[in-house]
């Protein structure tokens, strides 16, 4: 990699005038790296007692991005978490999800199985700001343990509680003994539901598809953490702990709301499309001769432009799909002949030469008045591999490389927002069971 | 036991919830965002308490108004625009005139946080990007949100929820090995989750300066919020390879997967830990398999794990979807079964739980929302009010909160810096609502900021 800096295009009329201005480069030239600069939740302390759990352990990964104290309570064996692994493949023991969580994190082992270890997590309760835990609803509670104890120990505690079908009603109580697992929070978020061909395709490619990687413990993760994080905020004001509640099966219902909203006004669930967007048309990846594109062009200007682009606009293609409503994606016969119709000029083309194209017509789009406004949007799609290899990701320092003693060199996703005065970061990886037993007990459990 | 799912009953009850204090409270956020990924932000702190101001121009307003799939308006509005943009403020502001710039300052000035997620550097270029904004409010908070980021090469490239996924490489890891198909995760979600990752990112940050008194600068591109969370990376600088695709297998756990029932319903099962799987092994009654693949690496070597899925996905497919989640229950592994949008909305725990709300609004009428990210059992979500016709708060807002006079305010009018809606579904209010007699839409004002 170099470090010189390529030649920037602008492609937004109006980019060049504001990113001129001297106050928002160096504003922009602050925000590159997080050296120096304070912690937002610096002070916090998080106990994450999260077991077989990523939803927790993703929560407890945010807090910690963010400067809490985050000690990881794990059995004298360690969480199974540790090796739950893509095929096996492991770093000294640990597997990949659980090292790329693995972010400023301590770890102590505690076994809650234990009266012994109960009152040891009882006395870190009593110092904590946040409870994560995964456990079936209930089962914290009938260790003596569970939000109705602790809060009495510790009224400002926040304790947020991860489970599939979450602490009360009906199916929580009916499914408490049913462990949760990513694959098992697509299914029951309505995720996977709407991945996959269409019914009328070959199996098993028309079957409901897995996403694949752990799309429902990230979301449901995430959720927690908001919950979490929203607690501290009322905390601020009201002085009270309280409980938050997360469910893996609301996880993809209630973050992308689509499930709710197309199952509330159509009445029936909407079908699997394959390739094909609901709303949109084209937008979805297309081949080229080299690889694959994608191409977002659903607005009836930007499909003229994309025609043109690909040097199709012709009077019986534009006259057939010419506006949005021509080209809903309820009749898939007539989506796969224009796919069909506009693969067979993108695959003449690669990729690189194609996104080339449609930059250059956006630039001469934009000066041009007669144009129409239309901007096709065209992207290569990457690998992950490849998109590491992107020099905008190195400017932005997206990854991360490490070299430990004992894990040996690796590379992880960090600095997921840039910030100007608190941005998240990584401060060190470590992976040990029981690395900071001697810590906590000293720290927290002397008394 | 019982006794403990009647004290959580009683700690979230839904039907108390509306009269729990909320954690934003007092909290003000312009926004200045459109389509999916600002409103995912701004809705989810709408719907914890704080006032967001949606600022759209007159006319059209956001565009993703306009929208409906497959041309399937409900009560002549895009659907999604009442989950996205409920409990908000609408209220237009012309940018392009001097007076409207003059507005958003004055509005600035009692905000907290604003967000806006057009094409890097526009909104400097607008004149309310955060140098111009921290000029009136020192301390508010300012997210920007937009594909790439705000630096680095490939700022200014367009971008989309989809060419997100593809720069991210999100859109390569579903689907079959082997073939050339590729899926997107669905639903845009490539908007959703890093719009959803925003407000947690802008609720750090109101901790902050709480403690400080400091706001800040946020920079969110889609791109880095959904390399987050792939394993892909660290697999390949450990490995040297690409994780592949597995189809409808789960590579972490063994087995894990998706398979047809013997009714031709979808389950989904796992077992990821030493217990789940041997709680698996009784359910299926191959109770030898624990002794033959003890720990959980062994089960996950390609060729094990091969053969694992392979017998049980055999024992799936010959019963029923219902006997594999009793007998997940009585024993205790992972099983669900795949519920489509239709199961989800009449599932009855979700109902129960909040997690779909029904919810009776004064102009739609009955809707059903999806349930708040999290809940929370002192300061929960509340549902206020859906989506309103564009400018509908403007009188609200500008009379109410800044104090404008009712010759400002139709100086503005007149000078069409405030606007209303147009003729077009998704703008406008619904056929058979009255809107001249609605008070909300015709505040005259108490004079003076109410607070």
């Amino acid at each position: 990699m170099t470090t010189k800096q390529p030649k920037e295009q602008v492609l937004i009329r109006y980019g060049g005038v504001a990113a001129a201005k001297k106050e928002r480069e160096h504003l922009l030239a602050s925000m590159m790296s997080p050296e120096g600069k304070p912690e937002a939740l610096e002070g916090v302390v998080v106990i994450d007692a999260s077991y077989t759990n990523f939803a927790g352990i993703v929560a407890a990964s945010f807090f910690a991005e963010f400067g809490a104290e985050v000690i990881k309570v794990e059995p004298p064996e360690g969480d199974p978490a540790r090796k739950m692994t893509p095929f096996g493949v492991t770093v000294n023991g640990v597997g990949i999800p659980f090292l790329m969580e693995a972010r400023n994190k301590r770890y102590c082992t505690i076994d809650l199985h234990t009266e012994e270890g109960r009152k040891d997590f009882a006395k870190l309760a009593k110092k904590a700001d946040i409870i994560i835990e995964s456990f079936p609803a209930g089962q914290m509670d009938s260790w003596g343990i569970g939000y109705r104890q602790l809060s009495q120990l510790n009224p400002r505690l926040i304790y947020i509680a991860i489970t599939p079908y979450g602490q009360y009603g009906k199916r929580a109580e009916e499914f408490a003994q049913v462990p949760d697992a990513d694959i098992t929070a697509q299914a029951a978020s309505g995720l996977a539901s709407i991945i996959g061909d269409p019914e009328t395709g070959e199996e098993p490619y028309n079957w409901p598809t897995r996403a694949g990687a752990w799309m429902a413990w990230y979301m449901a993760g995430t959720q927690a953490a908001i919950g979490g994080t929203l607690a501290l905020l009322f905390r601020e004001v009201s002085g009270e702990g309280q409980m938050v509640d997360i469910a893996t099966a609301d996880s993809y219902a209630t973050l992308a709301q689509y499930p709710v909203i197309a199952g509330n006004t159509w009445r029936k669930a909407r079908p699997r499309l394959g390739r094909y967007d609901f709303s949109m048309c084209p937008y979805g990846i297309f081949k080229t001769k080299d690889g694959f594109v994608a191409i977002a062009a659903g607005r009836d200007n930007d499909f003229r432009a994309l025609l043109k682009i690909l040097d199709l606009f012709k009077r019986e293609v534009e006259e057939e799909f010419k506006t949005i409503s021509d080209r809903i994606t309820d009749d898939l016969r007539r989506i796969d002949k224009l796919t069909a119709h506009l693969e067979g000029a993108t695959t003449k083309l690669t990729s690189d030469e194609l996104v080339g194209k449609t930059i250059n017509y956006s630039l001469k789009a934009i000066r041009s008045k007669l144009s129409g406004g239309g901007i096709p949007f065209v992207m290569k799609v990457e690998s992950p591999s490849t998109t590491m290899k992107n020099l905008h990701w190195y400017f932005r320092k997206s990854f991360q490389q490490f070299d430990d003693p004992k894990l040996g060199k690796f590379v992880l996703p960090v600095n997921f927002a840039k910030m100007s005065e608190t941005p998240p970061r990584v401060k060190w990886v470590s992976c040990e069971i029981g690395k900071d037993n001697d810590y906590v007990r000293q720290k927290y459990l002397s008394e | 036991m019982e006794e403990y799912f009647r004290f959580a009953k009683e700690l979230f009850d839904p039907a108390k919830a509306k009269n729990k204090p909320q954690p934003l409270k007092g909290i003000r956020v312009l926004d200045f965002t459109h389509f999916i990924y600002g409103p995912t932000c701004t809705g989810i702190l709408a719907r914890y308490g704080a006032e967001v101001i949606k600022i759209e121009e007159p006319g059209s307003g956001d565009m993703l108004r306009l929208g409906a799939w497959w041309g399937k308006y409900w009560k002549h509005t895009n659907p999604l625009s009442h989950s996205l943009h409920l409990n908000k403020y609408f209220v237009t502001i012309n940018l392009k005139k001097p007076e409207g710039k003059e507005l958003v300052y004055r509005l600035a000035e009692k905000a907290d946080v604003a967000v806006e997620n057009l094409a890097a550097g526009t909104a400097e270029a607008w004149g309310v990007g955060y140098t111009q904004l921290r000029e009136v409010k020192p301390d508010i908070i300012y997210l920007s949100c937009s594909t790439y980021g705000q630096y680095g090469p490939l700022r200014f490239f367009p971008g989309w929820d989809l060419l997100a996924q593809a720069a991210a490489g999100t859109i390569t890891i579903t689907g079959y090995p082997g073939t050339d198909k590729y899926y997107k995760l669905p639903d845009y979600l490539g908007d959703f989750y890093p719009g959803t990752l925003g407000a947690l990112v802008i609720l750090i940050a109101l901790y902050y300066r709480k403690k400080t008194g400091k706001g800040q600068y946020i920079d969110l591109a889609q791109v880095e919020t959904m390399t987050r969370l792939l394993p892909h990376f660290t697999y390949f600088s450990i490995t040297g390879q690409e994780l592949e695709r597995t189809g409808n297998i789960d590579p972490t756990m063994s087995p894990a997967f998706i398979h047809k029932t013997r009714d031709g319903k979808f389950v989904a099962l796992a077992a990821g830990t030493d217990d789940q799987f041997k709680a698996l092994c009784t359910a299926i009654g191959r109770n030898d398999l624990p002794a033959k693949y003890p720990t959980q690496l062994e089960r996950l070597k390609p060729e094990n794990a091969q053969e694992l899925n392979r017998l049980t996905q055999e024992w799936v497919s010959q019963r029923n979807a219902r006997e594999i989640v009793d007998l997940a229950k009585k024993h205790g592994f992972p099983a669900a079964e795949v519920v489509d949008d239709y199961q989800i909305t009449h599932e009855e725990w979700r109902r129960e739980r909040g997690s779909v709300e029904t919810f009776y609004d004064e102009m739609y009428r009955e809707f059903l929302l999806p349930g708040p990210q999290a809940l929370l059992s002192k300061s929960p979500a509340k549902v206020n009010w859906l989506c309103r016709p564009v400018g509908y708060h403007n009188r609200y807002v500008l009379k109410g909160w800044l104090g404008l006079s009712d010759e400002e305010f139709e100086e503005l009018e007149k000078k069409k810096v405030i606007g209303y809606w147009d003729d077009r579904p998704g703008a406008k209010p619904p056929i058979y609502y009255d809107i001249t007699t609605d008070q909300m839409f015709n505040y005259q004002g108490d004079g003076g900021d109410k607070a």
